[in-house]
C-alpha cells in the first residue's frame, strides 16, 4: 500500500499522499486512487508541482479528455494546450487581464455552484485542478458533497425527483448573473441530464445539480425553477461543503459525477493560475440510467 | 405596559400578547407595539381573529397602506378589497386554482428571499399578515434578520459597500422564475428603482442591509461583478443563524419590518387551502432619500 489517504472531511474528502503523479505509476496504484476516489469524491494531492505534460499523462489513464470550450469563440488565441482549461486571470502572454473586462466577468461564473460540463451531452467525469500561483487573497475553492445531500433528503422529496430529468445550459447560468457576451458559436442547446443518478463506483444515489440547470422536464417553468433553487440550496448548507485553501503545487481531483463546486472571490490584481484537465464521462446520464 | 413581550428569537423575534388588534386601543398600546418591532423587527400576534376591516383599520394607524398589484391584472377578479394583498391559493369564487395557473405561477415567487415592494419607489415599511386558513403541513415564513446579518459582515466587506446603490425590478425577480405572462398593465408600471443596500433604521439608528430577489445589479459595477456580490450577500443573510422559521396558526398576525428583513414562504401542497391576507404599510419615502436626510 504506497499511497497514505487522510479524510479531511469522512466520506467526501481525502488527503492522498505517498506518490508523485507525473511518474510513472503501476496499475495496482492506480487503482486505489480510483477506490480512493469512489470512497471519497475529492482527493487533495499537495506538493505535485505537475508541469502540463504530466498533468496530461496522467489524466487521460482516467479516460479521454474534454478540450477547452475557448475553441468555440472564433479567433481564440490559447496560453495552454487545447486539452486544458485555462482558469486564470492572465493572458497569452502571461498578463494579468484587465479588472472588469470580459475574461473576468465569463470566469466570474465559477462563482456559481457547478459540476464541470454538465451542460454537454456526455458531461465530465473528473476534473484536475493543479495549481500554479495563488492571489494575494482569496480564491479558495468549495465543494459540495452531492452523494451526502441526497441521503439527506425527506423521502417524500427523494420520492418527488426520482426521474426528473433537467435542462443544463452554461449560456443558462452565465445569463444569471448578468454576462451574455458570447459569439453565436459559443451558444449551445440546453442538454438533459438525470437531476438522481447512481454513482457507478460507490452504487451510492447522488443529486446531479448545477447553476447550468435551467428547467425540468414535465413541470412548469416556475415550479421547476423554484424546485432547482431548493435542491441548490438544500445541497449547499454547511454540512454538505468542504473549503479547500489551495497551496502551489496542489493537485485536486473532484468527481464531478457526485459533487459542486464553485471558486470564491480573490484578488484579480494579482495571479492566480489554475490548470485544469477534465476527463469525460462514459455516456450522457440518461443511457447511463437506461443501463443501469 | 399593556403588552406582554416574549422573545422567541432575541433581538428578532418576539411573541405579543395582551392586545386585541381587533379591537380599539389606544396609542400608547400603538407607540408599544412600534416599539417592539423596532427592537425586534417580527413581531407574532396569535389568537387574532380579523376581518379585513378591522385588519385595514388597524394596519392603517401604522401608516398609508400600499394597493395590491392585482390592480394592473385586469384578468383577475378581485376576492377582497385592493388595500388587501390575496396571498392564498384561491380564486375570487374562493376555490382553488390550478397547479400551472397564472394566479400560482405569479405567487411561486414568493418561495424567494425578499422584502415586500423593495422593487417601488417608496418601498414597504411593515407588512401585516394574517393566517385565516393554514394547510396541514409546509407553508411556514422563513424571516431572515439583515442587521445580525450586517453586523456579522468583515469590517473590509462593511466599507466596500456601505454607499452602493442597487437597482430593484420585479422583472429580475420574475426571470428567476421564468414565468411571462404578464399583461401589458404589469410590464408597463414597474422600471427599475434605486435603493441604498445598507440603510439604517429611524427607530434605533441600527444599519441593515436592504436586499431582496429583485435586486438586478449594483450601480457603478460590471453587471455580473455587482450581481456576484448580491449573491454572495444574500446567501450570507440567510445563513441558518439569520434565520427563524414561522409555523403559522389559524389567526396569527404577524408584522414584520420590511426594512431589516427578508422573509420566503416555504413550499405547501395545491389541494388545500392557504388563506393570507396581507396589508402593507407604505415607507415615509424612498431609501435613497431617506439616506440623504440620516
Amino acid at each position: 500500500m504506497p499511497i497514505t489517504v487522510k479524510a479531511l472531511n469522512p466520506g467526501f474528502v481525502a488527503e492522498i499522499s505517498g506518490i508523485r503523479l507525473g511518474d510513472d505509476l503501476g496499475d495496482d496504484v492506480f487503482n486505489e486512487i480510483i477506490t480512493a476516489m469512489d470512497t471519497y469524491a475529492i482527493g487533495v494531492f499537495p506538493g505535485q508541482h505537475l508541469n502540463d505534460d504530466e498533468q496530461l499523462r496522467f489524466s487521460a489513464r482516467l479516460g479521454p479528455l474534454e478540450t477547452t470550450r475557448r475553441l468555440l469563440r472564433p479567433g481564440a488565441q490559447l496560453r495552454l494546450d487545447k486539452h486544458i482549461a485555462d482558469i486564470s486571470n492572465l493572458d497569452v502572454e502571461n498578463q494579468i487581464v484587465p479588472e472588469g473586462g470580459r475574461a473576468l466577468m465569463n470566469a466570474i461564473g465559477n462563482r456559481l455552484w457547478h459540476t464541470d460540463s454538465s451542460f454537454k451531452p456526455t458531461p465530465a467525469k473528473y476534473s484536475l485542478l493543479s495549481c500554479h500561483s495563488i492571489p494575494a487573497w482569496g480564491g479558495d475553492t468549495q465543494f459540495a458533497d452531492m452523494r451526502a445531500a441526497y441521503d439527506a433528503l425527506e423521502d417524500r422529496l427523494k420520492a418527488k425527483i426520482e426521474g426528473l430529468v433537467a435542462d443544463h445550459s452554461i449560456n443558462y447560468s452565465r445569463s444569471t448573473n448578468g454576462f451574455s457576451d458570447f459569439m453565436p458559436e459559443e451558444i449551445q442547446p440546453a442538454v438533459p441530464q438525470t437531476v438522481v443518478r447512481v454513482h457507478p463506483g460507490s452504487k451510492r444515489k447522488t443529486l446531479y445539480l448545477a447553476s447550468h440547470a435551467e428547467r425540468i422536464h414535465g413541470i412548469s417553468l416556475p415550479e421547476g425553477r423554484i424546485l432547482l433553487y431548493d435542491l441548490m440550496d438544500h445541497a449547499t448548507q454547511p454540512q454538505f461543503t468542504h473549503t479547500h485553501h489551495w497551496q502551489v503545487g496542489d493537485l485536486v481531483i473532484w468527481d464531478d459525477r457526485c459533487t459542486m463546486h464553485r471558486a470564491r472571490d480573490y484578488d484579480v490584481t494579482t495571479p492566480r493560475d489554475m490548470r485544469r484537465t477534465t476527463v469525460s464521462d462514459v455516456a450522457p446520464t440518461i443511457e447511463q440510467a437506461k443501463v443501469a | 405596559m399593556a403588552l406582554t413581550i416574549k422573545a422567541l428569537n432575541p433581538g428578532f423575534v418576539a411573541k405579543v400578547t395582551g392586545v386585541s388588534l381587533g379591537e380599539p386601543f389606544g396609542e400608547e398600546v400603538l407607540a408599544e407595539i412600534v416599539s417592539a418591532i423596532d427592537n425586534y423587527a417580527v413581531c407574532i400576534f396569535p389568537d387574532q381573529p380579523l376581518t379585513d376591516e378591522r385588519q385595514l383599520s388597524f394596519s392603517a394607524r401604522l401608516g398609508p397602506l400600499e394597493t395590491t398589484r392585482r390592480v394592473n391584472r385586469a384578468d383577475f377578479k378581485h376576492r377582497l378589497d385592493t388595500r388587501v394583498t390575496d396571498v392564498s391559493n384561491l380564486d375570487e369564487n374562493n376555490c382553488l386554482v390550478a397547479r400551472d395557473s397564472d394566479r400560482r405561477m405569479i405567487a411561486m415567487s414568493n418561495r424567494l428571499w425578499h422584502t415586500d415592494s423593495s422593487f417601488k419607489k417608496t418601498p414597504a415599511k411593515y407588512s401585516l399578515l394574517s393566517a385565516r386558513a393554514i394547510p396541514s403541513e409546509g407553508g411556514e415564513t422563513q424571516f431572515a434578520d439583515l442587521r445580525a446579518a450586517y453586523n456579522a459582515l468583515t469590517e473590509k466587506k462593511k466599507q466596500e459597500i456601505d454607499d452602493l446603490i442597487v437597482m430593484h425590478w420585479l422583472t429580475h425577480l420574475r426571470s428567476k422564475t421564468g414565468f411571462d405572462h404578464f399583461t401589458e398593465a404589469e410590464r408597463a408600471v414597474e422600471p427599475p428603482m434605486p435603493q441604498v443596500l445598507v440603510r439604517t433604521l429611524p427607530g434605533l439608528g441600527r444599519k441593515t442591509l436592504y436586499l431582496a430577489a429583485h435586486a438586478d445589479h449594483v450601480i457603478g459595477m460590471p453587471v455580473p461583478e455587482g450581481r456576484m456580490l448580491l449573491m454572495d450577500l444574500m446567501e450570507h443573510a440567510t445563513q441558518p443563524e439569520f434565520v427563524h422559521t414561522h409555523t403559522w396558526r389559524v389567526n396569527d398576525l404577524v408584522i414584520w419590518d420590511d426594512r431589516c428583513t427578508m422573509h420566503r414562504v416555504r413550499e405547501f401542497g395545491i389541494t388545500e387551502v392557504r388563506d393570507m391576507h396581507r396589508t402593507t404599510v407604505s415607507d415615509v419615502g424612498p431609501t435613497i432619500d431617506q439616506a440623504r436626510v440620516a
